[in-house]
């Protein structure tokens, strides 16, 4: 078997003049060998043959004599650019729309690289994984958090090999600090322990990086941090105070570089992880706030270990618990992880598909326009080429003529694309709203994708023209009874019919992205979030809580005492943040006497008595009241947490108890009132089922009168704020007061689906940009071949009206069918972008008949500008050989 | 310009072809080098020396009887040409030439 198709490719390859006597020679020392065995000697036969692959003993593969003459070669590029020069409309067409559409696809080709850079810096990035957390209901995966416990790095490097090192870390929300009497608020703080820079070895540019994270109270700063703290002194050893929760001066001991903007876990400061002991000894098993790193072994089966992880935390913590580790790639958690308590809002592998599939149809649309020009204006060719046929050419030398000018027009196009690409650079970082590179025409790696696309783009757009040019018969060509075949016309109007639907497709997705995006900014959120603004209030240490309570309330009396001010109140978040500000618990909930334990995750927010009001919720039961005592262990419960219990009924859980946990001594808090839901973030998740504590609990470890949130008169509000900003100086005077409205937190939630609306459609109307003068040139050249028909229309009294229409009429069958063709795609892929939100919109069908009539305009536009410009022509002149 | 084209394989190649005298064929060429330098020869790098040979005029060839053993293909049997020879002839000159350039003293320090 291998003998016989060694020797077919040998017979293939090798010289006919060479052949025969070396077959022979391989022959005999097959059979001398065979003696060895013959399978053995099979794979050595092959071997041979493949010794004898070497050009001296090849056939001729190509016809050299033919292309390769320096002479023609000339000829080909005088003949190329002479035959652009000549027809500058259908030239400049070209070049400009394959400049289009290879600069918008080398953009989005850097900016999704960039996205799929995220966290393949680190050595052996592959190895690492990120520990996280599932919540198991009902044997179905329900939460899935991004964080876990504390010692579970440490106890599974004990128990499993393939472990080869961890490390364990906290992302702070918000710490103050404080040096040389200046406040800062610092919200990009990690504690990690020194385990952290050997897994992810950001080089320290001072200090030592196996050292630098042991003691405690040690911080590495990063290097623009470290300008802003020290200016230009040196900053190892020097000291900064850090205000909350702990209260007492930490050391530099290193600087690295700043992180770059591609990964996952940004920080700007790193703090020993010995610096927390005792919140670590604290929450131990009972939260699961910490960011866990795992290393592997090479060796080690990802899916094997995930499995061998999946039981280990019930025998950690006992077969009551409903959590199960779970293990991610760190290289894919930019685009792929979507779990609860991310440290970024993280990228979208769905929106880089997007990105890719566009970027693709920009090219190809350009490339189409390329081959329906060139065949459409095969007639004007006709002629030459039959002429050369008759002196004598070779089908192979007019292919290579007709190469040399596709060759030519995607070079210009090149060259353009990069001044292109170069100039829209800064547009285009603002539209990603990332900085991807300064400068292009310099990047190695893009003027390769140019050169690679400029070549790929030579032989698509060039081939079949070359071919179809190529082909004609002399005889026909030069008597002018030239027609084109039905074959060339089918395959024209096929790519038109594509280049609409590709049209209609983007036209239709870009107004859906927009549509959801609007939906989601103007749908009722659950409450009135106009003129409601939100504040952090001033930080103490735990001792100094009661009396800043005390002071807040007088504060906040003395703030709605004014006109302009209705209400106020506090709250552990402000309504507008993301999915990972509130807290959660996981344990475990009970309704007592009504209904089992269910392991679900539980949202728990931090309320006053003010609170409610100042949402403007709706409350069946009643509020908080600061005069009963009992209400410290009183909740409020919202309607999303009663339907996760599947209760229909809200008024017959009130005076009903809940329990948190598993242990049947833990406390148990009366349900005084039921508050109607509202979004507190994005509309992308479902409203979270919500319990609210009264912030004077007595034994919370969370921190709970965090925040204010004021409701403010909707004429005077400014002078609302004014009158709180006074008021502030006067109760607060150091802290510094940093007022956000609600309606904007929920914007920024969307900013990133806004985003992705605009690249999406700016990078659509580029493809349809060039789809259209695609379309321009076209028409333009049907038109021309029609002159003499349409002069004869005229004289026996046609209108221009008509003309057009005669024209239009067979565009207008291609939009219908494009819009056929396009419109189960369309939903298709939509209807299933939109099922990523919790809230979207109906698929709006109305879309597609809008996206159909705006290219049904275009195209009457073009092809009407086109065909009038002929039928204006006087019949006299164009009719004059007839 | 030198004055003939031979590489250092091609050089074995065209004496293992004067070595053989009537017997010079690809299967033969290529045992009697194993055999006598004890290198292993790829039969690429053989058979495309000796295409070339034959392209400079080294060489000359005839076809020889057919063979079943050969799967009914022929042999190419190569000779010597008087051009070839020359070529060896001025290769070994060059190398008596060289040789004999060297003063006895360099072998001396080598031995110290």
């Amino acid at each position: 078997m291998i003998k016989r198709w060694s020797d077919r490719f040998f017979k293939w390859f090798c010289h006919p003049d060479y052949y025969l006597d070396i077959m022979g020679d391989l022959e005999e020392t097959y059979k001398d060998r065979l003696e060895f065995g013959e399978k053995r000697t099979q794979w050595k036969h092959l071997f041979s043959v493949l010794q004898l692959l070497r050009p001296s003993l090849m056939r001729p593969f190509f016809c050299k004599p033919l292309l390769i003459s320096k002479g023609m070669l000339r000829n080909y590029f005088k003949i190329g650019v002479r035959s652009l020069a000549r027809q500058r409309l259908y030239s400049t067409v070209n070049i400009v729309g394959l400049a289009i559409g290879l600069a918008a696809f080398l953009l989005i080709n850097e900016y999704i690289s960039f996205e799929r850079s995220y966290d393949r810096h680190f050595s052996e990035s592959e190895l690492l994984y990120r520990l996280t957390t599932d919540q198991i209901r009902e044997g179905v995966v329900g939460t899935r958090d991004a964080m876990s416990f504390n010692p579970s790095g440490p106890i599974l490097a004990d128990e499993l090999p393939e472990i080869t090192n961890y490390t364990t870390t906290f992302k702070f929300s918000e710490l103050v600090f404080r040096q040389n009497n200046q406040v800062r608020y610092e919200k990009m703080v990690v504690a990690a322990d020194s385990n952290y820079l050997e897994l992810f070895d950001y080089p320290l540019l001072q200090g030592d990086p196996k050292t630098a994270l042991n003691a405690p109270d040690g911080l590495v700063l990063t290097e623009s941090k470290a300008k802003a703290y020290f200016g230009n002194a040196d900053p190892i050893g020097k000291e900064i105070e850090i205000l909350s929760n702990f209260n007492r001066p930490f050391k530099v001991t290193g600087v690295m570089k700043d992180v770059p903007e591609n990964t996952h876990y940004k920080f700007e400061m790193l703090m020993s992880l010995t610096s927390i002991e005792d919140q670590l000894a604290r929450d131990k098993w009972n939260g699961f706030n910490y960011y866990t790193y795992l290393k592997f072994d090479p060796n080690a089966d990802y899916e094997l270990l995930q499995s061998k992880l999946k039981g280990l935390l019930r025998k950690h913590e006992g077969s009551e618990i409903s959590l199960e580790y779970n293990i991610q790639p760190v290289e894919s958690i930019h685009l792929y992880s979507d779990f609860t308590f991310e440290p970024e809002i993280h990228g979208s592998h769905k929106a880089v598909s997007f990105l890719v599939i566009i970027s693709i149809f920009v090219l190809v649309i350009a490339w189409v326009n390329y081959i329906n020009l060139s065949t459409a204006r095969a007639v004007d060719r006709a002629k030459e080429v039959g002429l050369r046929k008759v002196i004598g050419a070779h089908r192979k030398q007019l292919v290579g003529q007709f190469f040399t000018e596709s060759l030519l027009i995607n070079f210009f196009g090149a060259l353009l694309a990069i001044a292109i690409a170069e100039l829209t650079l800064p547009f285009f970082n603002n539209l990603i709203d990332k900085e991807i590179t300064k400068h292009l025409w310099n990047d190695v790696g893009f003027l390769q994708a140019v050169f690679i696309f400029f070549l790929i783009g030579t032989f698509v757009s060039g081939f079949y023209p070359a071919l179809v040019l190529s082909g004609f018969k002399p005889v026909a060509a030069l008597r002018g009874k030239f027609r084109h075949s039905k074959k060339g016309v089918v395959l024209r109007k096929g790519l038109v019919v594509f280049q609409f639907v590709v049209s209609i497709t983007l036209i239709t997705g870009t107004l859906i992205v927009g549509n959801q995006v609007h939906f989601m900014q103007s749908k009722n959120h659950g409450f009135d979030m106009n003129h409601v603004i939100g504040f952090a209030n001033p930080r103490v240490p735990g001792d100094q809580v009661t009396s800043l309570e005390e002071k807040l309330r007088l504060f906040h009396h003395d703030i709605t005492s004014h006109y302009a001010v209705r209400s106020a109140g506090t709250s552990s978040v402000i309504p507008g943040g993301a999915s990972n500000e509130i807290g959660s618990m996981s344990g475990g909930v009970t309704l007592v006497g009504i209904r089992d334990r269910l392991d679900a995750t539980i949202y728990i927010q931090f309320i006053n008595d003010q609170f409610n009001e100042t949402m403007g919720l709706d409350l069946l039961g009643r509020d908080f009241n600061r005069d009963f005592a009992q209400d410290t262990l009183a909740i409020i419960v919202n309607e999303a947490f009663l339907e996760l219990f599947g209760i229909a009924d809200h008024s017959n859980v009130i005076g009903e108890y809940v329990q948190f946990g598993t242990s049947p001594e833990n406390d148990k808090f009366k349900i005084i009132g039921v508050a109607s839901n509202f979004n507190r973030t994005t509309l992308k998740n479902s409203i979270e089922p919500t319990c609210y504590f009264y912030d004077n609990w007595f034994n919370s470890t969370v921190p709970r009168i965090i925040n204010s949130v004021v409701r403010l008169e909707e004429e005077t509000y400014l002078e609302g704020i004014d009158f709180i900003e006074q008021s502030w100086q006067q109760f607060f005077k150091d802290a510094p007061l940093d007022i956000v409205f609600v309606d904007e937190r929920f914007e920024r939630l969307y900013k990133e689906d806004k985003r992705f609306g605009n690249v999406f459609g700016s990078f659509s109307l580029l493809a349809i940009l060039v789809a259209i003068l695609g379309l321009f040139g076209l028409s333009s050249f049907m038109a021309t071949q029609r002159t003499k028909e349409v002069g004869v229309r005229r004289v026996l009294g046609a209108s221009i009206g008509q003309i057009i229409s005669l024209f239009y009429k067979d565009f207008l069958i291609l939009i219908g069918i494009s819009v056929a063709i396009g419109a189960p795609a369309v939903y298709f892929v939509m209807n299933g972008w939109l099922d990523n939100y919790a809230y979207r919109i109906d698929f709006p069908w109305w879309i597609l008949v809008l996206a159909g009539l705006l290219i049904s305009v275009f195209t009457l536009v073009t092809v009407g500008y086109q065909t009038s410009k002929v039928a204006l022509l006087n019949p006299a002149k164009t009719l004059k050989y007839e | 310009m030198k004055k003939f084209q031979l590489g250092e394989f091609e050089e074995i190649v065209l004496l293992t072809v004067g070595v053989l005298y009537d017997e010079a064929y690809g299967v033969a060429i290529k045992n009697e080098i194993e055999n006598r330098l004890e290198r292993k020869v790829s039969v690429g790098a053989m058979q495309s020396a000796l295409r070339r040979m034959e392209k400079k005029g080294f060489l000359d060839s005839r076809l020889g009887e057919m063979n079943k053993k050969r799967g009914g293909k022929p042999k190419r049997y190569f000779t010597i040409t008087a051009f070839g020879k020359q070529a060896l002839e001025y290769s070994k000159d060059v190398r008596t030439d060289l040789w004999n350039s060297i003063p006895e003293i360099a072998f001396d320090l080598k031995l110290v």
